[in-house]
């Protein structure tokens, strides 16, 4: 029943309507350094980092989101499962905050192993990955393949 | 506003509906104003709802993040609308943006603000901040004040074209016709057949009834006038006849005033009395009249009723003396008209019928029945006055006879009118001597003093009879007279009863040898 679950998950993301392709089968999970001292994560904490509000983490250091491209499945899933928007709203969010310039959009991998690679290297990095991707140089903070509902 | 336009209907008219127009206007625009800044306010809300609405999600945004630029941008925005008086935003940690005008809102109440809570843009349950939004007061009073005065301005507008309408319709439907009206009135004349016209078009309203009246009212006066001509004229007609009468009559005919003095008189009343002179007084050409003359025009006031009186004027040239007859009747309370008339000749004619009655044709003395008259006059004047004594003498002549016989018919005549003269001297002209036919004689002696005093006349008249009487040429009668004397008794002595009285005295004077005088005695009292 455990191995069900993600598979029928990928199928109701399938059923969504958007632009989420039925190729993406890993679900995504947000990954930071294992020295960030953060173990855990609620939806809401991730809302406020990602989408500017906070500038550190939980545990005190500076926080570093990053994106995955600015197209990216991931980047479209991610969101949608975060905030449920898609991502010509939240370019219309960060148009409006980078034109005062006191907040700036979370920086851009080219992909997912980059993502990682930069996690694994940066403390106050925070980033969203497939699943399939992670490996024990970062620590899942949120899982939404099994805690996040969509 | 009479006294501003005394002679405009039109312009007193147009005057007083634009100051009613001005009026209900005024009060119309002020209940407009008042609506209007009503209405403004909650029009201002709207907008200013609107403007919150339009910056919504950016702010939501801004507080969600407490991006302070971002607000920054969204209230000077804001503020560059010129309704806004003044932006707060407030994220719920911390204020981001506030902004006021200069001019501070002066009273709470003034002022319109509205604030809108904002939430996460990612959640609508979580609220992470606050919007205001502040009206400037000065900016509703702008706007309603514009509004008002477009309002005014309509109303000012409809309110001269009203008063304009209604002017040019009382100028056309009322005042010009009454001005044709009144026009052809002032020139008219009150001549026949002219008649009003009736303008056009006002032939069923009032103004045709008024010119319909006033024609009527015309025909009536022009007709009126015609009357009173035609009357004028028999009038002058008449009074050129009684003027002609007034001249050519043979009465006299005069006015004259309670005092006397003379208004008016004819030809006749000066040919009757003379020419008055200047000023005219009635009372000078009638001398020695001024006495029944004021009686007769105090009589004729006082009665409102016709007196007339014989006048005797003594001429003053020492002609024969004038009658007139003056008749007199009040006009009014002073004044008296009257008519004369010249009656010497009737008087005249009249007198001497009363001589020939009363009068002996041969001695001119009272005949029989004039001295009966008299007696009676006396006697009625004792009754009124007691004191007045009067007597009756009784004379019948001695030897008349055979003088008659002796020398004739002439003779005794002269003899007669002899006596006669005697007599009439012995007497006072109040007393009355009368011939009784024959050779007897009576005397009425009136107011004698004292009974002696008819005795002495007596003897007198006695002493006087016994001269001879010359009777022709070396021709003397020689005569003689006894008289019978008595006093006039009370109240039931008679005339018959003196005579016969004087009658018996004197036979018994007679008896007693002639040539004396005897009284008779005192009548019976009572």
């Amino acid at each position: 029943m455990a191995s069900l679950l993600p598979h029928l998950l990928a199928v109701l993301v399938a059923l969504l309507p958007g632009t989420i392709g039925a190729a993406r089968a890993e679900p995504l999970v947000v990954i930071v350094n294992p020295a960030s001292g953060v173990e855990k994560l609620s939806r809401e904490e991730a809302v406020n980092i990602f989408m500017g509000r906070y500038r550190k983490l939980p545990s005190g250091i500076l926080a570093f989101p990053i994106d995955i491209g600015s197209q990216s499945p991931e980047r479209q899933q991610f969101y949608r499962l975060l905030v449920r928007k898609d991502l010509p709203e939240i370019d219309a969010y960060w148009a409006r905050l980078v034109f005062s310039g006191q907040t700036s959009p979370p920086l851009q991998a080219p992909d997912g192993a980059t993502a990682v690679q930069l996690v694994a290297s940066n403390r106050s990095a925070i980033a969203y990955v497939d699943r399939a991707l992670v490996d024990a140089r970062v620590k899942v903070v949120i899982d939404f393949g099994r805690a996040a509902k969509p | 506003m009479r006294a501003l336009f005394p002679g405009s209907i039109v312009a007193r008219t147009t005057v007083a509906i634009i100051a009613l127009a001005l009026l209900v206007g005024l009060v119309f625009g002020s209940a407009a104003a008042v609506l209007i800044q009503r209405g403004e306010k909650e029009r201002l809300g709207a907008r200013l709802g609107e403007l919150l609405s339009t910056v919504e999600t950016t702010a939501r945004i801004a507080c969600f993040v407490q991006d302070t630029a971002l607000a920054r941008e969204i209230g000077t925005g804001l503020m560059n609308n010129h309704v806004v008086a003044g932006v707060r935003i407030v994220s719920d940690k911390a204020p981001l943006y506030e902004q006021r005008r200069s001019e501070a809102p002066k009273a709470a109440d003034e002022t319109i603000a509205i604030s809108r809570k904002l939430t996460s843009p990612f959640n609508e349950r979580e609220t992470v901040g606050e919007i205001w939004l502040y009206a400037s007061a000065a900016e509703i009073q702008a706007q309603a004040w514009t509004y008002t005065r477009f309002i005014l301005l309509v109303l000012a507008l409809e309110v001269a074209l009203v008063a304009a309408a209604v002017a040019w319709v009382v100028f056309n439907l009322i005042t010009r016709p009454i001005k044709g009206i009144s026009d052809e009135l002032h020139r008219m004349e009150t001549r026949t057949g002219l008649r009003l016209h009736v303008p056009q078009g006002n032939q069923q309203d009032e103004i045709g009834r008024l010119v319909g009246d006033v024609n009527a009212l015309i025909a009536e006066l022009t007709g009126l006038i015609d009357t009173e001509r035609r009357l004028r004229i028999e009038r002058e007609q008449s009074e050129r006849r009684l003027a002609l009468i007034f001249e050519k009559v043979d009465a006299g005919i005069f006015e004259v005033d309670a005092t006397g003095r003379l208004r008016s008189w004819n030809p006749a009343f000066a040919r009757t009395l003379g020419t008055p002179a200047q000023p005219p007084d009635l009372h000078a050409l009638l001398p020695q009249q001024e006495e029944p003359l004021n009686e007769l025009i105090r009589q004729s006031l006082d009665s409102g009723e016709l007196r007339e009186a014989d006048l005797q004027l003594k001429d003053a040239a020492g002609g024969p003396d004038k009658w007139i007859e003056i008749s007199l009747t009040p006009v009014d309370q002073d004044m008296l008209q009257g008519v004369i008339n010249d009656i010497t000749g009737r008087k005249r004619t009249e007198m001497a019928a009363q001589h020939l009655a009363t009068r002996d044709t041969l001695t001119g003395l009272l005949n029989r029945r004039g001295f009966d008259q008299a007696l009676s006059a006396a006697r009625a004047r004792r009754l009124r006055d007691p004191g007045l004594e009067i007597a009756l003498l009784l004379i019948d002549l001695d030897f008349f006879k055979q003088v008659n016989d002796r020398h004739g018919h002439e003779a005794g005549d002269t003899v007669l009118r002899r006596v006669a003269a005697v007599l009439e001297q012995a007497v006072r002209r109040t007393d009355h001597v009368g011939r009784f036919g024959g050779d007897e004689f009576a005397i009425v002696l009136i107011g004698v003093d004292e009974p002696a005093r008819a005795g002495q006349i007596a003897e007198a008249i006695i002493a006087a009879l016994r001269e001879p009487i010359p009777i022709g040429e070396d021709l003397q009668a020689q005569i003689g007279a006894s008289i019978g004397i008595t006093f006039a008794g009370g109240d039931s002595d008679s005339s018959a009863a003196m005579l016969r009285r004087a009658d018996e005295a004197m036979y018994a004077a007679k008896q007693a040898g002639r040539s004396q005088a005897r009284l008779a005695p005192a009548p019976e009292p009572g």
